[in-house]
């Protein structure tokens, strides 16, 4: 898959969120999509996947099985997981009992019977990872994946993606939270002012700070803190 | 994967209890046009009302099925089913599968209760005609003003009431055929001389409902 001279905007006379950007994204890559908030992220995500057409510039050789993922499930709808699931495989055409064995694997098969509505964060996260994977994609695009999941479904995901890269397809992954920081070969694509730089598995140099705040305003600067990209850890 | 997503989405608006909001607005608005028993010979100017009127139930039943699917879910859907296009169109064909289903219902309500006397087959055909036509204007207007091409509820809902308002005081002018002729064919149906106008109030009707889903499509391709 290929991005030549692709640029975006949202209107016509709107800024540009994303310029000139040329990638390719070879079968059975991982990549790391990293940038601060709204620096343009989804929108990559969107273009890569299909969704938003480039305002210049093309996109080829997209695969014809695209798995998306959102960073935030949409509960706010009127069925159970396995009706839900069971729609979304009806319309990839697949077997609709196709997302038990899934659920299965991420420990969900509690949830079939529950209602979207009734979910938390972490297990509609769940639902969004499993009908992402429902058939198996030549492109999977996870935006922010690792939010909110139990600790055995963050253990269980870079394997997931491992086997989905392994088969063939190529796996973009946002991620605020470097969980794919030992993800071995992953490439790494940081969004900012515009453009997309890409890494071949490099990081960025980095530098660990300290930072000594009120123990009442710990949350407040850790969300800043994540909010502006970093990654932020508690000691105490 | 059109036609399953056409059936996710009609699910999902089923289950979502929205399909009372227009249903109910339609058996009232039958309530008021058949208080009265219309009588013989009077049964194509009813259906030509219904129809024209109507065109504001059906824009709310669309608007309402487009709006149904939270915005993630309609991102979903297009990698699920292989690219925008192919949501956008299972949303419309949705939207018109609910409204004939409403116009169904008002086209055979006044055969059971409300015509004193059968309409002839021929003003049963010209009245269902009529209510197609209805329903694609309607069909085109509520996606117009559906969540991902008006996000304020109530820019849409203002957009949706006035712009049937707006198109109803326009066809009144001497520019009404430039524009849905909805007064045109109600008045031809009052006199009698619907035939006469039937296809340039078709292809009118057509045209601008073309134009308008057309305009819903290109609107969608950066609003997904």
């Amino acid at each position: 898959m290929r991005l030549s001279d692709v640029s975006f905007r949202y209107a016509r006379r709107g800024p540009w969120i994303l310029r000139e950007v040329e990638l390719s994204l070879r079968p059975g890559s991982v990549v790391e999509v990293t940038g601060r908030n709204g620096a343009g992220k989804s929108t990559l995500l969107r273009l890569l996947a299909g969704i938003l057409p480039p305002s210049r510039g093309s996109i080829a050789e997209r695969p014809a099985v695209v798995g998306y993922a959102p960073d935030v499930f949409p509960v706010d709808q009127p069925f159970t997981v396995a009706a839900y699931l069971a729609h979304l495989a009806g319309i990839r055409r697949i077997p609709p009992a196709s997302g038990t064995a899934l659920a299965e694997r991420l420990n969900a098969t509690h949830l079939l019977d529950r209602p979207l509505g009734d979910l938390s964060k972490g297990s509609a996260q769940k639902v969004g990872l499993i009908q992402s994977l429902l058939a198996p994609p030549g492109l999977l695009i996870l935006d922010e994946p690792f939010a909110g999941l139990d600790e055995q479904t963050r253990n269980e995901l870079p394997v997931i993606i491992g086997e989905v890269a392994a088969d063939g397809g190529a796996v973009v992954v946002s991620d605020h939270q470097n969980q794919l920081r030992d993800f071995p070969g992953a490439g790494h694509w940081l969004v900012a002012d515009g453009a997309v730089t890409a890494g071949d598995g490099r990081r960025p140099r980095r530098a660990v700070i300290e930072v000594t705040v009120d123990a009442a305003d710990a949350d407040e600067v850790e969300q800043k803190l994540r909010a502006d990209g970093h990654a932020t850890r508690r000691i105490s | 994967m059109t036609l399953a997503l056409t059936r996710f989405k009609l699910a999902a608006y089923a289950r979502s209890h929205r399909l009372l909001q227009p249903v109910f607005a339609l058996f009232t608005m039958m309530l008021i046009f058949y208080s009265t028993t219309v009588p013989d010979g009077r049964q194509l100017t009813s259906y030509a009302d219904s129809a024209g009127l109507l065109i504001v139930v059906f824009a709310w039943a669309a608007r309402g099925l487009l709006d149904t699917e939270p915005a993630a879910q309609r991102v979903v859907s297009m990698t699920a089913a292989g690219g925008p296009g192919r949501e956008v169109r299972a949303g419309l064909l949705a939207a018109l599968a609910v409204n004939l289903g409403l116009a169904a219902i008002a086209v055979a309500l006044p055969l059971l209760a409300g015509f004193a006397v059968l309409p002839s087959s021929g003003d049963l055909a010209r009245g269902a005609g009529l209510h197609l036509l209805g329903l694609s204007a309607g069909t085109a207007l509520g996606a117009l003003t559906s969540r991902p091409i008006l996000s304020s509820p109530a820019a849409s809902m203002l957009v949706l009431f006035g712009g049937y308002l707006g198109l109803l005081l326009l066809s009144l002018t001497p520019a009404g055929g430039f524009t849905v002729p909805i007064m045109p064919w109600m008045r031809a149906a009052s006199a009698g001389t619907l035939d006469a106008v039937l296809l340039p109030v078709t292809a009118a009707t057509l045209f601008w409902s073309a134009a308008g889903a057309l305009a819903y499509v290109r609107l969608r391709r950066t609003r997904p």
